[in-house]
């Protein structure tokens, strides 16, 4: 470890410009003859549209285009999760237009678009836009939109189901529950949320009329993937004339990583007028149109033999996906919830079914966690249930249904294996933390004074860093999940590191900082963290899911070795030793055995000005990337 | 359209604005200060706080107009050159801010709150913070790095 390394508390790089107001917001972007967008949204949860005047708001002081749904036919937003139903069919996907065609179907569904010189102008035009709407009845909950009879969302989605899934086995399941001493049975609302981050989304969409290119700047967790996403799904952009910027974001909780239709709009509309194009959401407009968590309703049964082992657990959820599907919205209440149920537990059976329904509101999707803390809530409500119906101290109960620490790896019934753990070990140390023996006394001096004291216990796992695999594939997932680092060392030994993961308050630009300092022993402040631009990035996945250090973070230690290992070429041809003798160590390649020593910074000199150098064998410079 | 005339960060500055225009889009769309971050349009989060006159105000809730004359402290002219005041290097030193976006807001309000009150306790900095909304740290630093901060600006400012 080095003094900056791995684990060493230094003060963050980011702060300083963050504290003197000189961080870079999308909104705090200007583009030279910038223009601004309002987007009229629907007052509806559900309305069939008549006509749509934009006649008089086209001609309102300032106003630069009007757009609506049919002067905008492009293609619709996609989503990245293809689940399948129990039968094999795949799920319902209907279109998700970027501006409202013939219907509307939340409140906060975009209708139109008025791009005006000024925001106050746009948004005093869009009041001036005149739209018959034809009110239909609305379904808001999963439970009313399943019902027989419930208004129809979608022509492609009978039921407003979007599909009905299940993993475990079902006869072992049953089989268990009808040969056990006590069953515990829960109904579990998880409620609906909406993610707020302090910093609403923002767009500029801009158009270069001389190369043809496009560029987006957008308040985003992964600017390759809305470049994919709406390049080749909804624009039909290609890559290499598309460029999206996601600059300083304050704050995603997952909410900034879908691809929007206000993205696409902006970018297609600065084409249309020829000028640069802002929009930035509204805190009111955040909560009607930025993707929402959660909102699961599930009932839950736990089975115990008479010793209070578990033997089965049975689960059946309705996830209530929104109007429409968001990018990620398919997979959160299926493989990132119900292969989550096994929890720290050995229940030997489990089988969960999954019945996700299109409602009359703003679209789900991953939030915080995304469905493992759904199912975490699942399981440890019902283990204190079951603990105080069987009158087992929840302690003790979990502590007898813990996964052995020396049964790893294991193999759950709901996919997983996990590779290690200890949960005994760590539930004695959140035991002892919050002095769980003392509490009882804790309890009764504060009824003394008045007050209820409690004390609640869960355990908690999850499945983080998803990474590319066969299995991610055969389970529906539509991207790639890997990850780029391109290191580039300059002649001067100073580094730009190129990170297809993107902070939004996670610091990365101090911690991939530390991972090179650890490695090359050269201090942080010779490092740049670059990331947000896919015009400087060679591809990226993003944040989300806990994946930057264990996905980025790897792809930054390959290009790291690949880099220390190009400079043993280089230091065996100056020290004039073979390769297999070159060490490197805080710093300096060495001969084993000898002092003879040569810098890092030297190094990367000698590979841009290559005059002493193996050139037959060996390409200059100093520049690896890993994926 | 009317003409504000106002001092910002010690410089006199003067704009053409229509009369609706607050003061927060006064400082970001007219003058370029964009330090000063909207994250609610409602008084509620905070981020828009500068300084009027001394007095920590949300500039999101105040018509530029209003500002006529008077003077204007942003984020951006908080530190002495590149010497951070020092409630910018307590949020630094005590690792106050994630995402960046509150802070602005934060720390404009924190140098107020230093201001009067000497030797605060932590309930009297959590019922201050009751008007600054933080969605990645959850507080904890914040109430550190202002306690730090003003116990330094208690020896250091004045």
């Amino acid at each position: 470890m080095t003094a900056q390394g791995i684990g060493v508390p230094v003060r963050r790089k980011e702060d300083a410009r963050f504290l003197t107001g000189q961080g870079t917001y999308t909104d705090d972007i200007n583009r030279h003859g910038q223009v601004y967008a309002h987007i009229l949204r629907s007052p509806h949860a559900h309305a069939k549209i008549g006509k749509i005047d934009t006649a008089v708001a086209k001609d309102a002081p300032g106003v630069v285009a009007v757009f609506t749904g049919a002067d905008m036919q492009v293609g619709g937003l996609p989503c990245g999760w293809l689940i399948k139903s129990k039968d094999g069919t795949p799920m319902a996907e209907p279109p998700h237009p970027v501006l409202a065609q013939g219907k509307v179907r939340h409140v906060g569904d975009p209708v139109a678009v008025v791009i005006a010189a000024s925001r106050a102008e746009a948004r005093d035009a869009a009041e001036l836009i005149e739209i018959d709407y034809d009110v239909l009845p609305a379904a808001v909950t999963a439970e009313d939109a399943l019902k027989p009879g419930a208004p129809q969302l979608h022509d492609g989605a009978p039921g407003n189901l979007c599909y009905d899934w299940h993993i475990g086995d079902k006869a072992a399941v049953d089989a268990a529950f009808a040969k056990a001493a006590h069953v515990t049975r829960l109904e579990i609302v998880n409620n609906r949320l909406v993610a707020n981050p302090l910093e609403p989304r923002a767009a500029i969409g801009e158009f270069d009329r001389g190369t043809g290119e496009y560029t987006l700047y957008t308040t985003s967790q992964n600017p390759h993937v809305i470049r994919l996403l709406m390049g080749a799904f909804v624009l039909q952009l290609p890559e290499h004339k598309l460029r999206v910027v996601a600059p300083d974001v304050g704050g995603g909780f997952g909410s900034k990583i879908f691809h929007y239709a206000e993205e696409a709009i902006i970018t297609w509309a600065a084409g249309k007028v020829g000028k640069p194009i802002k929009w930035t959401a509204d805190r009111s407009e955040s909560f009607a149109s930025d993707a929402q968590g959660r909102d699961h309703v599930t009932t839950a049964e736990l089975a115990l033999d008479k010793n209070g082992k578990f033997l089965a657990l049975r689960v059946a959820t309705q996830a209530n996906l929104g109007a429409y599907l968001s990018t990620f919205s398919t997979s959160v209440p299926t493989y990132l919830y119900a292969t989550l149920l096994a929890g720290t537990y050995t229940t030997p059976a489990i089988y969960a079914e999954v019945k996700a329904a299109f409602t009359n509101t703003v679209p789900v999707d991953a939030y915080r966690g995304a469905g493992r803390p759904e199912a975490c809530f699942v399981v440890e409500r019902l283990v204190d249930a079951a603990a105080r119906e069987t009158k087992i101290d929840p302690v003790e109960l979990r502590r007898r249904n813990f996964i052995a620490k020396d049964a790893y790896p294991y193999q759950t019934p709901v996919a997983l294996v996990y590779d290690s753990g200890d949960y005994a070990a760590t539930l004695d140390m959140a035991l002892k933390s919050a002095d769980y023996a003392g509490f009882e006394k804790r309890r009764q001096e504060a009824a003394k004074r008045g007050k209820l004291r409690g004390i609640g216990i869960a355990t908690y796992i999850e499945a983080c860093g998803i990474a590319p695999s066969a299995l991610a594939g055969a389970i529906g997932a539509r991207a790639g999940l890997y990850e780029t680092a391109e290191v580039r060392v300059h002649p001067t030994g100073s580094i730009s590191v190129f990170t297809g993961t993107h902070s939004h308050g996670q610091g990365h630009e101090t911690t991939f900082a530390q991972i090179v300092s650890d490695r090359l022993s050269v201090p942080i402040e010779m490092v740049e963290v670059v990331h947000g631009d896919t015009d400087k990035i060679p591809f990226g996945m993003g944040t989300y899911g806990s994946r930057s250090l264990p996905v980025g973070g790897s792809a930054l230690v390959k290009s790291l070795d690949k880099v220390v290992n190009k400079g043993k070429k280089i230091a065996a041809h100056l020290l004039e030793a073979s390769e297999a003798d070159i060490e490197f160590k805080d710093g300096k390649y060495t001969v084993a055995g000898t002092d003879k020593a040569v810098p890092f910074a030297q190094i990367a000199f000698t590979a841009y000005v290559p005059h002493n150098y193996p050139i037959e064998e060996l390409e200059p410079g100093l520049d690896e990337t890993s994926f | 359209m009317a003409t504000v005339s106002l001092t910002v960060n010690g410089k006199k500055a003067t704009a053409q604005v229509e009369s609706r225009t607050l003061l927060v889009q006064l400082l970001r769309e007219h003058l370029g200060l964009t330090g000063t971050h909207v994250g609610c349009d409602t008084s509620q989060c905070g981020a828009c706080v500068v300084h009027v006159d001394g007095v920590s105000v949300k500039s999101c809730t105040m018509l530029a107009v209003q500002a006529e004359g008077a003077s204007v402290t942003t984020i951006e002219g908080l530190a002495n050159g590149n010497e951070l005041h020092p409630m910018q290097a307590a949020f630094r030193e005590h690792h106050g801010l994630q995402c960046g976006f509150c802070t602005p807001g934060m720390v404009m309000s924190a140098v107020d709150f230093a201001k009067r009150n000497k030797n605060p306790t932590e309930h009297q900095i959590r019922e201050w913070l009751e008007g600054n909304l933080c969605r990645c740290t959850g507080y904890h630093n914040i109430v550190k790095a202002i306690q730090a901060g003003t116990e330094a600006m208690a020896r250091t400012v004045r």
